[in-house]
């Protein structure tokens, strides 16, 4: 196909161009942080070059012949990660589920729940690890100073999801509950529970989730358990058992998503019709 | 709004309109569901064709197979003489390249401006590195500009998609399908989410590509009098079969009957 | 049911409270150290505002980490969401592997992937970062390509009617709709990049968590609580700005 008439000036009438200032200038906001982040970083970005040879060696260092016969050891402290997970989990829901009732709108006076609220964020904010540490003075580096940092952490996001949870209950059964003159407990008892314990029971198990991994992190600073494990091992740089460690990491997390998971499926949707 | 003739140059068509062939084409699902059963059918360059039909006769999955988005189980499949049920990769690219599309529901991508909406028609002959930088060529872009001006929507050029009516949306759709300077130009129930007035503007712009550019024009309809009013040839489906054939503007309601398997209701026409 | 269930839960945490085989809850140990802790909550209490100084530059190395990892992250998670969603990959081998190759990478927490490549590379920013962008991928392409297989593949198929290539339509129609998704997902990154980079520093990568690690073992527990209100005050200024630029996004 040949042009027939090369640059003949467009003879439409074109409406004039959007300007877009707002986002021009976000634009330019987020380019000049991360330049100034690149700029001002301490690293000799001349390394980066030799880092993928150099990543691809550990990977192999680490992978091509895991230490097996460390199994059992490592399976024993993976049993203790997960006990700091499951009473961290079940301590932070016994202390968060009445507080997250409390901090509901309905159920406690606005002062209450402003406060409680206020402190669920600010126990958001901070890194379990942080509690880990402040509750080392008292207990030592043993398991239940994870248990007990996963538990308050936990009261952060399980006070929010369950006074959120409360919240989007439909007001009909709780109405009618007040309206028997029911006091509050039963009224939470027999107007909101039954219709928020899928939820309740879906985040609980959602957050045991996340602390199985929390308590592999734990561990790094010596807790106990897998995370303690490994900080041990890398340090050694004894890389088969590290390689090791990190497969079994990787298979008890994804195993225990995926029956967490399905659990928390059947728990939404009620049980599949046979 | 503009109609007539071409502007001589980067505008025209290079050479004619394709005309399409299906010989002995069956499609089935691999549901296990037929789609069509033996078809063969042949449109002439620069015809106008109305498709008629229930849902689930066939209509959908006959103009799907012009285009290759739905593949033959058997049969031959040619556009313009090439074929299209064995072209796989880039020669299938290449032959969509030349056929352009209008659906039902638009498929505009709505959070992006008209203009690169309309560019969407100049994929096929645009290179990588030119897409993935949105650098465009300007001859594509004035092609952008010219078809936007035919249907009449130049003034919206910049406008973010999803802001336009169901018409205009429409309307884009139709110049997206006329930047690929098409052959053949396939409308899958064009006006089925329209309201009548808008309906009739959009079935004008399509009978006008194809008087004015002389584009082979293959139209889905569920409505009798549009069929009846812009088709000059009339096909009828009815479970996968070809069951009518003829001139349009001669088809009874008796024929309709005979295509739909049942009488002629208020709902299959436009206006009530 | 729900007594079953219920039953198997107390049992279970009553024989992981034993000693030896569960965590052993040792209240003599408590009870003796309680003072202890009661003195080191004191010292919390009564932040050692002097310290802020030395504490400005770990601060900002850790915001650093975190912008970079973010940025980094996000640039190799936007192509990926695309390879790894329905859509805009049809292709069913190539989108499993990298979902399966995702869901692995997800599966190991971000200290742990810094506490291995601290080792591997050495101590500083630059393991940090690195742990970031696995840790960023991995959530980025899991939540843009979930909303991806949320959208309507109308105008997908439009532009494979118009004969372009996947990656034309990736590019030119998947990507303007994907956008504000890819945005507010990298926004949510970046806070839980804040709170991850803070530290990162305990098992060596950079940031104030090696201040943290340095005035602990010191039991200088003024000096952390300082840290810690520092630590408080960014995390919630930056989730409430991050929550209002998203709100407007959508």
């Amino acid at each position: 196909m040949t042009a027939l008439a090369p640059s003949r000036p467009l003879s439409l009438a074109l409406p004039p161009r959007r300007r877009k200032p707002l986002r021009t200038l976000s634009w330019i906001v987020v380019t000049v942080v991360v330049i100034a982040a690149f700029w001002s970083a301490d690293i000799t970005w001349s390394r980066l070059g030799e880092l993928p040879a150099e990543i691809l060696r550990y990977l192999g260092l680490m992978f091509l012949s895991p230490n097996w016969e460390k199994l059992p050891e490592a399976l024993w402290q993976t049993w203790r990660s997960v006990e700091m997970a499951w009473i961290g989990t079940v301590l932070g829901i016994l202390i968060a589920t009445p507080l997250s009732l409390v901090a509901a709108r309905g159920f406690g006076p606005a002062p209450v729940r402003v406060v409680l609220r206020f402190v669920f964020s600010l126990v958001r904010a901070v890194p379990e690890l942080v509690f880990a540490i402040i509750i080392l003075s008292v207990t030592g580096l043993t398991p239940l100073t994870g248990a007990l940092a996963l538990a308050i952490g936990g009261i952060g996001t399980l006070g929010k999801w369950g006074y959120e949870a409360v919240e989007n209950v439909a007001p009909g059964p709780i109405e009618a509950a007040r309206a028997a003159g029911g006091s509050t407990a039963q009224v939470l008892r027999w107007g909101v529970w039954p219709q928020a314990s899928p939820t309740f029971l879906s985040f609980w198990l959602y957050r045991f989730e996340i602390n199985v991994r929390a308590s592999a992190v734990l561990g790094l600073i010596g807790v106990g358990g897998i995370g303690d494990m490994l900080t041990s091992y890398t340090q050694y740089r004894e890389w088969s058992t590290v390689g090791m460690l990190l497969i079994v990491v990787v298979v008890v997390t994804v195993a225990i998503d995926a029956v967490s998971g399905r659990i928390r499926r059947r728990i939404m949707e009620g049980p599949r019709v046979r | 709004m503009t109609t007539g003739s071409l502007t001589p140059g980067v505008e025209a068509p290079a050479s004619a309109p394709w005309g399409i062939r299906l010989d002995g084409v069956s499609v089935r699902y691999p549901n296990g569901t037929v789609g069509l059963k033996n078809v063969t059918l042949d449109v002439a360059p620069g015809e106008l064709v109305a498709v008629v039909g229930l849902s689930g006769s066939g209509k959908s999955t006959l103009i799907r197979t012009i285009n290759g988005l739905v593949p033959a189980t058997s049969g031959v499949v040619e556009v313009g003489g090439r074929r299209v049920d064995n072209a796989s990769g880039r020669r299938l690219r290449e032959l969509r390249g030349h056929i352009g599309m209008v659906f039902q529901s638009f498929n505009l991508a709505g959070r992006t401006t008209v203009l690169n909406n309309v560019l969407v028609g100049r994929l096929a002959h645009t290179p990588l590195w030119r897409t993935l930088f949105g650098a465009y060529r300007d001859a594509d872009r004035r092609l952008a500009f010219e078809a936007l001006d035919r249907v009449g929507l130049l003034p919206k050029v910049w406008d973010r998609a999803s802001a336009l009516s169901g018409g205009q949306q429409q309307r884009v759709a139709i110049a997206r399908a006329l930047t690929q300077q098409p052959r053949i130009v396939l409308a899958d129930e064009p006006v089925a989410s329209l309201d009548p007035p808008t309906a009739r503007g959009v079935m004008d712009d399509l009978r006008r590509i194809n008087v004015d550019l002389g584009i082979t024009v293959l139209v889905n309809l569920h409505l009798l009098d549009l069929a009846r009013e812009y088709g000059t040839r009339m096909i009828g489906m009815r479970a996968g079969e070809v069951v009518y054939d003829g001139p349009a503007a001669s088809a009874t309601d008796a024929d309709f009957a005979q295509i739909y398997g049942r009488s002629v209701t208020a709902a299959d026409r436009l206006e009530r | 049911m729900p007594w079953t269930a219920a039953g198997i839960v107390v049992a279970v945490t009553a024989f992981m409270c034993l000693p030896v085989v569960g965590v052993g809850l040792d209240i003599g140990a408590i009870a003796r150290n309680w003072q202890q802790g009661a003195v080191r909550v004191g010292e919390l209490l009564t932040p050692d505002w002097s310290f802020f100084p030395r504490t400005v530059g770990p601060i900002l190395e850790t915001l650093q980490m975190a912008v970079i990892g973010t940025a980094v992250g996000a640039a190799i998670s936007l192509p990926v969401s695309f390879w790894a969603a329905r859509p805009t990959n049809p292709f069913t081998p190539t989108r499993a592997v990298v979902r399966g190759i995702l869901n692995v990478i997800r599966a190991v927490p971000e200290l742990v992937y810094a506490a291995v490549l601290v080792a591997m590379v050495g101590v500083g920013a630059l393991p940090g970062i690195l742990a970031l962008v696995l840790f960023n991928v991995g959530i980025i392409v899991k939540l843009v390509s979930e909303s991806i297989d949320a959208t309507d593949a109308g105008p997908l198929e439009a532009g494979r009617a118009a004969g372009a290539t996947q990656t034309q339509i990736n590019r030119a129609i998947a990507l303007p709709d994907t956008w504000p998704a890819f945005v507010s997902q990298t926004l949510y990154v970046f806070e839980l990049n804040v709170r991850a980079s803070t530290v990162l520093g305990l098992v060596g990568a950079g940031g104030i968590g090696l201040l943290i690690d340095a005035v602990r073992t010191f039991y200088r527990y003024d000096q952390l609580s300082l840290v810690i209100v520092e630590i408080l005050v960014i995390v919630v200024v930056l989730d409430t700005v991050s929550d209002a630029i998203r709100r407007r996004l959508v």
